[in-house]
């Protein structure tokens, strides 16, 4: 089986799910087996303005172990990312980050804000 | 997570089977930007879709969006949106996304919209003319049997603004001749919208003649 950890900035209990990438998808949103996938599908709230279809940076995940597990990204994540708020070297979207591998372990960071450009602080 | 709002639906414009702008009065004001979007909470059966629909109406407008939405066949989330009526509430989160503008480009603009990908345009257009020094360019792909949104305000030749309607399978060609072949001006800035795979042969276009990456900003439905 895969794992997924993930804490979360905002103080929310970490959570561990583990799953079987090969029966992805696990819900409706973002791509299948993509890390929002994973989340929604095991009860793991991440906020996904756009329907998980890579128009928005609100799924903004920070990779800290296990970024080799993850499919490569494309230049329109790229183009998203590049006005992410706290974007670091590691930051992936969620709804297109995919995993294929059953035996992939995977730590996220989801960061305290996502963008809405008005307020600076979206929620 | 994001915070709900509520949203009345005031009126619908159809501009044919397939195609409908929907008037939503807020029940607080929203402040955004132009080119940005709301994300619709919509119950359809026993889940709730989030989609996201671009605001095609001004900010200075905040109490009153217009939203642009195609019937998507199997799609629920449109077919849901097609079954209200006015005075039916909506539930939403927003606004949301980077592909934005707050003031002109200090070079040329030039904004290419695909069919209904005029939504999120409109309200960039409008903020461009109240602040460009340079001129400002549409060029609007215009698909067969469809109907061509906003063309009483959108294209109409004006000071400093030059709309160009041309066929949508004529987009990448009319772009090509116009920014790429006829001249080595790189500095222009583009903002893209369409759905499908033609927002992505226009950024690869662009960029691959030598217009910066952060110069050719694109959303793709």
């Amino acid at each position: 089986m895969a794992r997924i950890h993930v804490v979360f900035e905002s103080g929310e209990p970490a959570r561990t799910i583990e799953f079987d990438p090969r029966e992805a998808p696990f819900q409706h949103d973002g791509q299948p087996a993509s890390v929002l996938d994973v989340l929604l599908g095991h009860g793991v709230s991440l906020q996904h303005a756009c329907g998980g279809s890579c128009a928005c940076t609100t799924c903004h995940v920070i990779v800290t172990q296990g970024a080799q597990f993850l499919s490569t990204a494309e230049e329109n994540e790229e183009d998203m990312l590049d006005r992410a708020p706290g974007l670091t070297p590691t930051s992936r979207l969620g709804c297109q980050a995919v995993i294929r591998d059953p035996d992939a372990e995977i730590h996220v960071r989801v960061p305290r804000h996502t963008v809405n450009l008005i307020s600076g602080h979206g929620s | 997570m994001a915070v709900e709002h509520s949203a009345r639906l005031e009126g619908v414009v159809e501009y044919g089977p397939a195609t409908r702008a929907l008037i939503l009065r807020l029940a607080t004001p929203l402040a955004f930007l132009p080119g940005q979007f709301i994300s619709c909470l919509l119950p359809v059966g026993d889940v709730v879709l989030t989609r996201p629909y671009s605001i095609a109406s001004d900010p200075d407008s905040p109490d009153r969006l217009e939203v642009v939405i195609d019937l998507v066949p199997n799609g629920p989330g449109s077919a849901h949106l097609f079954s209200l009526v006015p005075g039916d509430t909506i539930r939403y989160t927003g606004p949301w996304g980077t592909f934005t503008l707050e003031d002109a480009p200090r070079t040329e603009a030039v904004f290419i919209a695909d069919g209904t990908g005029i939504a999120p345009i409109r309200p960039m257009i409008h903020r461009a003319l109240a602040t460009a020094v340079r001129p400002v360019t549409l060029l609007y792909g215009h698909q067969g049997g469809t109907p061509l949104l906003f063309a009483d305000e959108l294209t109409v030749l004006r000071p400093n603004y030059t709309p160009v309607v041309v066929p949508s399978a004529a987009l990448l060609d009319e772009t090509k001749h116009r920014y790429v072949t006829a001249d080595a001006e790189r500095e222009r800035h583009f903002y893209v919208c369409g759905v499908g795979p033609i927002v992505y042969a226009l950024r690869d276009l662009l960029r691959g003649a030598g217009y910066a990456r952060h110069a050719v900003r694109y959303e793709k439905w």
